[in-house]
């Protein structure tokens, strides 16, 4: 009976066999890397304890993301945790060997701006693509000079930043990806920044304070998604841009803006969108477009626009008018989402008619998905509804989902009755 | 085959095909839609003009072997066709994926060099995986890997590829952490005469700084420390700069050095060679705890005394003067501390540097 050893020792050395089965070391340096990169930073780094050739493989992983899942934390002690961290980060950065092509950084504890600084510096060097930051508590942080100049950029994402570049600053040539959340930005220092980055097709705004007027001139822009308060927004030189999503986080009052303003935001809005083909309007945007003179239908109508969400007041006549304006503008829509928005105060111009008039004198075409959402069932809401139903001629499916489960079966009763265009059209009723 | 044959033939032979030699000799032939999908391949027919015959067949490199090709294939030939949707190419995947480690290693180094990079990709998450949240152990175990470094290996400096200042400061502390382990090793030979020297001056230079000279607490101990004394054979190199940092630490709070074992114990053990520096280390502190009671042995004669009193002098001169300027040299790449700052607040990592 032979006793099984349960502890190896130390340095045995390797034999024959175990040199042929072991597959993965031998393995080219730029797979290690991708295996390596998909670890967590905690894991990939101690595989340079594995063995003899492993012990520098880590080092030239041209990915590093510091996160909440760093390490594991067992104290609640805010400083002990920061202090490690910073530890962990300077050891990282000190050892590794190589070009870092993508740096996360995001963690609950981190604070130190200078540490914060002297690492950007650090990477600064290596020819960084994708930059990510994340200041999860305190004010908001200013990168210094050096992130300006990294040249190589492709993907920036910045939580919770102030951002001031130097004067020398001239762009970022290869920038594609531009993701600004919870940031302080001036409107020109904006501008030039949007403006300078030529190959620019995202763009992510969300919670930024400094810029009221967003002029959008991105040439290769694709995608934008903007949430925030602002008093104007308009696109120059957006020939490509795909998908627009808009959400003004303020309640504004169209009677003040009427006398001064005859201009249309409406059609400003969609004068530089020719290839539009998603587009969300959230929150107020839409009360927003209704400013000043709205056509019956936009003078070039979008016909790449197959999915369209708004959030609208059913109620508010200046938003009908609006919704109906874009509803007519685009014959090949697919997709519509249509969101009510409770309204806090009565605005003065109610109209509870409005749906009930026969506006339409074509069809929705390609009309196949519906959704209306948080619906209370008043008159202006299912004669929406029902306007929807009698001009879709291909609708498959119709969900509605009430806001509440008052008056559930009034609209279910409701509902029920409306006639419908299309012989496939599903009506889908979600619980509130 | 010349162009006439080709028009006499039936339609079905018409489907062309493309010639695979692997590295063992073997020849094959597969659908030129399925093997165009690899890189390599593609390149080969379209720049090369290779393949379109037995005799023409494209090499392919040593790392496919037949079994190898014959997966690739497979996955070439699901992923090739243009119809599939998201879904049912994610599920192809995951099925696919499933196969013991030693063949995903081959099937990786195959894509690789036909540079299949949607394979490779497939792959290498498939590995990490596989390693991810493991224990250095398991994953020796799994990937059949030698377990070769000695515990003085983990300290060898880095490989000094470029003439880094900071790799150049890293190696000199692994030097200086490399002879204090041989001096550990030495001084476990000495006698136990010798150790008893030593130990009372070290012993008694604290009890002296924690201002317990002579007092009843002492007189108790002392029949413990004796007993004790035999473990501690780690801190006799009064001699190395070791003692005096350790000594340096004590005087700057017993209970920070407490904590801070506890803290080097837990800290992240996984930064590549300096791994084993923590456990050295913590070795040495969590020792260094029993020595705070202030112990002293009550049977100190006058001559022995007054050299003892020599030495609490000369060590606290070296204090005030050696260690600001030892620790400026160690941090001088620019962290912002002073020298005199230092395990106060529990920081793993400034104990590394300043026992070197």
């Amino acid at each position: 009976m032979s006793s099984v050893i349960k502890q190896r020792e130390p340095s045995r050395l390797p034999s024959k066999t175990d040199a042929e089965l072991d597959r993965i070391s031998n393995l080219p340096g730029h797979v290690i890397d991708q295996i390596l990169s998909r670890l967590p930073i905690r894991d990939a780094v101690r595989s340079s304890v594995l063995s003899r050739k492993w012990r520098y493989k880590w080092a030239t992983i041209p990915c590093l993301v510091f996160d909440n899942q760093c390490f594991d934390v067992s104290s609640q002690d805010q400083t002990f945790i920061k202090n490690k961290l910073v530890n962990i980060i300077d050891h990282v950065l000190l050892l590794h060997n190589g070009s870092i092509h993508k740096f996360k950084l995001s963690h609950r504890d981190l604070l130190g701006v200078t540490d914060i600084d002297r690492w950007i510096l650090c990477i600064s060097r290596s020819s960084i693509k994708e930059f990510v930051l994340e200041i999860w508590k305190g004010q908001r942080y200013k990168p210094p000079s050096c992130l300006f100049s990294c040249q190589s950029l492709i993907h920036l994402e910045l939580f919770n930043c102030l951002l001031k570049p130097p004067l020398t600053f001239r762009g970022f040539k290869n920038l594609k990806s531009l993701d600004l959340q919870h940031i302080t930005i001036t409107q020109d220092v904006f501008e030039k920044l949007i403006s300078s980055c030529p190959s620019l097709e995202r763009l992510t705004l969300m919670n930024f304070t400094g810029v009221t007027h967003l002029v959008i001139d991105a040439p290769n822009l694709q995608f934008f998604d903007i949430g925030g308060i602002f008093e104007d927004v308009s696109f120059l030189n957006t020939f490509h841009l795909a998908l627009v999503s808009i959400g003004l986080y303020v309640n504004i009052d169209n009677d003040e803006n009427d006398a001064r303003d005859n201009s249309s935001k409406l059609l400003r809005f969609f004068v530089n969108l020719p290839h539009i083909r998603r587009l969300e309007i959230q929150s107020y945007f839409l009360k927003y477009l209704a400013m000043g003179y709205v056509p019956s239908r936009l003078p070039n109508p979008c016909v790449d626009l197959n999915h369209l969400s708004i959030r609208i007041d059913f109620d508010d006549l200046d938003e009908n008018t609006a919704a109906l304006c874009l509803l007519r503008s685009c014959p090949n829509l697919q997709e519509l989402e249509m969101l009510a928005r409770p309204e806090e105060q009565a605005s003065m111009e109610r109209s509870t008619n409005f749906w009930e008039d026969d506006h339409w004198s074509s069809l929705f075409a390609h009309l196949r998905m519906v959704k209306v959402l948080g619906i209370s069932g008043v008159k202006s809401e299912m004669d929406f509804i029902k306007f929807l139903l009698s001009n879709s001629p291909v609708l498959e499916q119709l969900t509605v989902k009430p806001v509440s489960q008052e008056g559930e079966w009034e609209l279910m009763k409701e509902l029920l009755r409306f006639r419908r265009a299309s012989i496939y059209a599903e009506i889908i009723y979600l619980d509130p | 085959m010349s162009e006439v044959d080709m028009a006499v033939t039936k339609p079905e032979m018409m489907k062309s095909y493309i010639w695979l030699q692997t590295a063992d000799g073997s020849i094959q032939q597969v659908e030129q839609e399925v093997a165009m999908f690899c890189p390599m391949i593609c390149h080969e027919v379209i720049q090369k003009g290779l393949g379109s015959s037995k005799n023409y067949a494209i090499s392919l490199p040593q790392r496919v072997n037949p079994a190898m090709l014959s997966l690739i294939l497979d996955y070439c030939r699901f992923h090739q066709v243009p119809g599939r949707s998201n879904k049912e190419r994610k599920s192809f995947d995951e099925k696919f994926i499933r196969m013991d480690t030693k063949r995903l290693c081959e099937l990786t180094s195959a894509a690789d060099s036909l540079q299949l990079k949607p394979l490779v990709d497939l792959t290498s998450r498939a590995l990490a995986r596989i390693i991810e949240g493991k224990s250095p152990e398991e994953i020796r175990e799994i990937f059949h890997l030698p377990d070769d470094l000695t515990e003085e290996e983990k300290l060898e400096p880095l490989k000094n590829t470029t003439d880094d200042p900071r790799i150049r400061l890293l190696n000199r502390l692994y030097a200086k952490k490399r002879k204090e382990l041989k001096e550990r090793q030495k001084l476990k030979n000495v006698e136990v005469e010798e150790e008893r020297v030593d130990d009372r001056s070290v012993d008694d230079l604290l009890s002296f700084i924690n201002g317990d000279g002579g007092d009843s607490k002492g007189i108790k101990t002392s029949k413990s420390k004796k007993k004790n004394r035999r473990r501690k054979d780690q801190q006799k190199s009064t001699s190395t700069n070791e003692a005096i940092k350790n000594h340096n630490k004590e005087l700057n709070g017993l209970n920070s050095v407490c904590c801070s074992v506890e803290i080097g114990q837990k800290s992240w053990s996984g930064v590549g060679a300096s791994s084993n520096l923590h456990d050295v280390e913590d070795d040495i502190f969590a020792s260094k705890n029993e020595l705070d009671d202030g112990e002293i042995d009550d049977e100190i004669d006058p001559a022995l005394k007054e050299k003892i009193d020599r030495e609490v002098e000369d060590f606290a001169r070296r204090l005030n003067s050696d260690w600001p300027e030892r620790m400026q040299e160690i941090l001088s790449f620019g962290h912002e501390r002073k020298p005199v700052h230092f395990s106060l607040n529990g920081n793993g990592s400034l104990r590394r540097y300043a026992s070197m």
